[in-house]
C-alpha cells in the first residue's frame, strides 16, 4: 500500500521531484500536439494559417457516409479480434503449461514472433499468406479441404474476415505470452485448495484461473482496443491504405490517412476527435472494471 | 497423476500447439528463403517454388554494400534512436511510477488519469502538430527529433506504479531511517527491480524500432532514416528493387528485436509473473 510521507520537511514536493522530467516531456511533445490536433480540428483543411470553420469538419462527418462504414468496420474488426484472440491465447496458453516443460520457452517464443516483426515486414508476409489464388491460406488450408479459393484481399465479403485473420496472426501469441506469464504467477496454493473442493479442472479453470487473470484480460483487451481504433495498424498495411473493395476493409485509421494524403489534415484531425469520446469510455471501463473486480 | 498420463497429455499439448506453430512459422521461413531467390523464382506457386533452387548470396551482399539503401547507417540509426528512447523511457516512467506509487500528492489522481488517457488517444491525432512543433525546436531530420517525443510513455508509467507498488514499505523505511534522501532511497530501490526496468526497456525498444509515422515525418535525409522507413523504400514498386534484395532488409529488420527479446524473454516473463500475482 501506498504510504503518504508527511515526515520530512520538503516532503510535499519530493513527488513533483520525480515527476518533473515526466511531465515536461508530456507538456512539450504531448499535451502541446494534441491541443494543436483539436485546434487544427477546427480550421479549414490545408497546411499553414488555415481559416477557422468552427465544427464545419464536424458537420461534414455526420453527413459523410464513409465515416460510418470506417466506423462501423472498425467495431465489427475490433470487437471479432478481441472475442477470437482472447479465448484463443487462454487456450494456447494453457496447450503450453501442458506441454513439456523444457521446450514451452522456445514454443512461446516461436509464436510471439510475429509482435516483433516490424508492420511494414508484416504486410510482406501478409501478402503471401493471403494473396490470390496462390496465397498460403488457400494452398494450404481452404483447397486442401476442397474449398473454393477465396480472393481474400479482393472479394468484399472476405476482406474484413481477412483483417481479422491478420490481427490474430499478429497479436495471439504476445497475448499468450502476457497470459502465461499471469497463469505462472497464481499461487499455487489456490489450485491445491480449488482440487480439495472439485475434481473437475474446468471448474479450477473457472473458479481459479479466469479470475486470477482478470488483470491481464483487462489489459489484453484494452490494448487491442486501442490497436484496433488508432493505431497505424496491419489494416492500413494490408491494403496499402485503400479501403478494399467496395470500401469493406476500410477502417477508421485507414480513413485519417486517406485524408493526411490529401492534406486535408482538419477533416483529418476531426476523424481522430470524434473517436475520444469512445477512448474515454475504454479509459472509464479499465478503471471501473478494475475496482469492481479487485 | 501418473507419469504415463502426464507424459500423454504434454505430447498431445504439443501436437494441438503444431498448426498454430507452423502458422507462424511457414511465412518467416518463405522469407527467409526469399533473399536467395531470383525475381522468377518468388512469384511461382509456393508449393513449387518454396525452396530456391540455388542458394546465391548475391542479394545479400548487395544489400549489405549499400546498392539499395545505406543500410549500415539506416540500421545505426534504428539502434541509436531506439536506445535512445528505450533508455530515456525507462528513466522517466520509472521515476513518474515511484512518485504515483509511494507519495500522495494533490493532483495524483487526475495526473495518473492522463498518463493513462495517453495510452488510448490516437497518435496520428497529434502527429502533425507534433512534427511541426520538432520543426520549431529545430530538431527536424534529427534523430534527437525522433528519439525526443517517443520518451513519453503512458504504458510505461502505469506498468512502473504497479511495480513499484509491490516493493515491500520496510525497505523504503530502512533506508530513509539509515538517513538516505528521497533520491538515494528511489536508487536503492532500483536495483530490487531490476527485471521490471530491464523487461521495459525491451517492450519500448521493439516500439522504437517499429515506429514509422513520426520518423516518417520528421527524418527526411536519406542517411538519416531509420529501418521501416528504408524498408518502405525497398517496397515501393517503383524503386525496381529485386523480390530477393527485399526478402534479405525484412529478414535483418526482425532479427535485432528478435535476438534482444529471446536473450531476456525469461527475466521478462517472471518479472511480469511477480507483478501480476499481487
Amino acid at each position: 500500500m501506498p504510504v503518504a510521507d508527511q515526515r520530512t520537511p520538503g516532503a510535499r514536493w519530493t513527488p513533483f521531484f520525480f515527476l518533473l522530467p515526466f511531465l515536461f516531456f508530456l507538456l512539450l511533445f504531448w499535451v502541446i500536439p494534441l491541443v494543436g490536433g483539436v485546434q487544427m480540428s477546427l480550421h479549414a483543411n490545408g497546411l499553414g494559417q488555415a481559416e477557422y470553420v468552427g465544427f464545419a469538419h464536424y458537420k461534414a462527418l455526420a453527413n459523410d457516409e464513409r465515416y460510418f462504414t470506417a466506423l462501423r468496420n472498425s467495431f465489427v474488426y475490433t470487437l471479432a479480434s478481441v472475442v477470437v484472440i482472447v479465448p484463443l491465447a487462454l487456450w494456447l496458453a494453457h496447450l503450453l503449461r501442458a506441454t513439456f516443460r523444457r521446450l514451452r520457452p522456445v514454443l512461446t517464443f516461436a509464436l510471439l514472433l510475429p509482435a516483433l516483426t516490424p508492420p511494414s515486414v508484416l504486410a510482406v508476409l501478409f501478402l503471401m499468406v493471403f494473396h490470390g489464388r496462390n496465397g498460403l491460406l488457400n494452398q494450404l488450408f481452404l483447397m486442401p479441404l476442397g474449398f473454393e479459393p477465396v480472393n481474400w484481399l479482393k472479394d468484399p465479403d472476405f476482406i474484413l474476415s481477412g483483417l481479422v485473420l491478420q490481427t490474430v496472426w499478429r497479436w495471439t501469441g504476445f497475448m499468450t505470452f502476457f497470459i502465461l506469464a499471469g497463469m505462472e504467477g497464481i499461487p499455487r496454493v489456490y489450485y491445491e485448495a480449488a482440487r480439495l473442493a472439485t475434481g473437475s479442472r474446468w471448474r479450477q479453470f473457472w473458479h481459479v484461473t479466469l479470475p486470477q487473470l482478470r488483470s491481464v484480460l483487462l489489459f489484453v483487451a484494452v490494448y487491442l482496443v486501442v490497436d484496433g481504433f488508432s493505431l497505424f495498424s496491419g489494416a492500413f498495411v494490408l491494403l496499402g491504405g485503400s479501403g478494399g473493395t467496395a470500401d469493406a476493409g476500410l477502417l477508421t485509421v485507414t480513413y485519417v490517412f486517406q485524408k493526411m494524403r490529401f492534406f486535408e489534415y482538419g477533416t483529418a484531425s476531426a476523424i481522430s476527435v470524434s473517436l475520444l469520446p469512445l477512448m474515454t469510455l475504454a479509459l472509464w471501463a479499465t478503471f471501473f472494471l478494475r475496482r469492481r473486480t479487485a | 497423476m501418473s507419469d504415463c498420463g502426464k507424459n500423454w497429455r504434454s505430447v498431445l499439448s504439443l501436437l494441438l500447439l503444431g498448426p498454430f506453430l507452423l502458422a507462424v512459422l511457414l511465412p518467416f521461413l518463405w522469407m527467409a528463403l526469399g533473399m536467395f531467390k531470383t525475381n522468377t523464382e518468388f512469384f511461382q506457386p509456393l508449393a513449387k517454388a518454396f525452396f530456391p533452387a540455388n542458394y546465391d548470396w548475391q542479394n545479400v551482399t548487395e544489400l549489405l554494400e549499400g546498392r539499395w539503401v545505406p543500410f549500415w547507417a539506416v540500421l545505426g540509426n534504428s539502434l541509436i534512436v531506439s536506445l535512445g528512447q528505450a533508455l530515456g523511457a525507462v528513466a522517466l516512467s520509472a521515476m513518474a511510477g515511484y512518485a504515483f506509487a509511494r507519495f500522495t500528492f494533490s493532483g495524483k489522481r487526475l495526473l495518473f488519469v492522463l498518463a493513462v488517457a495517453m495510452i488510448l488517444v490516437p497518435r496520428q491525432l497529434c502527429a502533425v502538430p507534433l512534427f511541426d512543433w520538432v520543426n520549431e525546436l529545430d530538431l527536424s531530420d534529427s534523430l534527437f527529433g525522433v528519439m525526443l517525443p517517443g520518451v513519453v510513455t503512458g504504458l510505461g508509467v502505469v506498468y512502473f506504479t504497479q511495480v513499484f507498488r509491490q516493493v515491500p514499505e520496510e525497505y523504503l523505511q530502512a533506508a530513509r531511517i539509515c538517513g538516505a534522501a528521497e533520491l538515494r532511497v528511489f536508487l536503492t530501490v532500483l536495483p530490487l527491480v531490476w527485471p521490471a526496468l530491464l523487461s521495459y526497456g525491451i517492450i519500448h525498444f521493439i516500439l522504437a524500432w517499429h515506429e514509422h509515422l513520426i520518423p516518417m515525418l520528421v527524418l527526411t535525409s536519406e542517411t538519416k532514416q531509420t529501418l521501416p522507413l528504408a524498408l518502405a523504400k525497398l517496397y515501393d514498386v517503383s524503386q525496381r528493387t529485386p523480390q530477393g534484395v527485399q526478402m534479405a532488409a525484412s529478414t535483418f529488420a526482425v532479427i535485432p528485436t528478435a535476438v534482444l527479446f529471446a536473450l531476456c524473454h525469461r527475466k521478462f516473463k517472471s518479472s511480469l509473473s511477480d507483478m501480476l500475482a499481487h
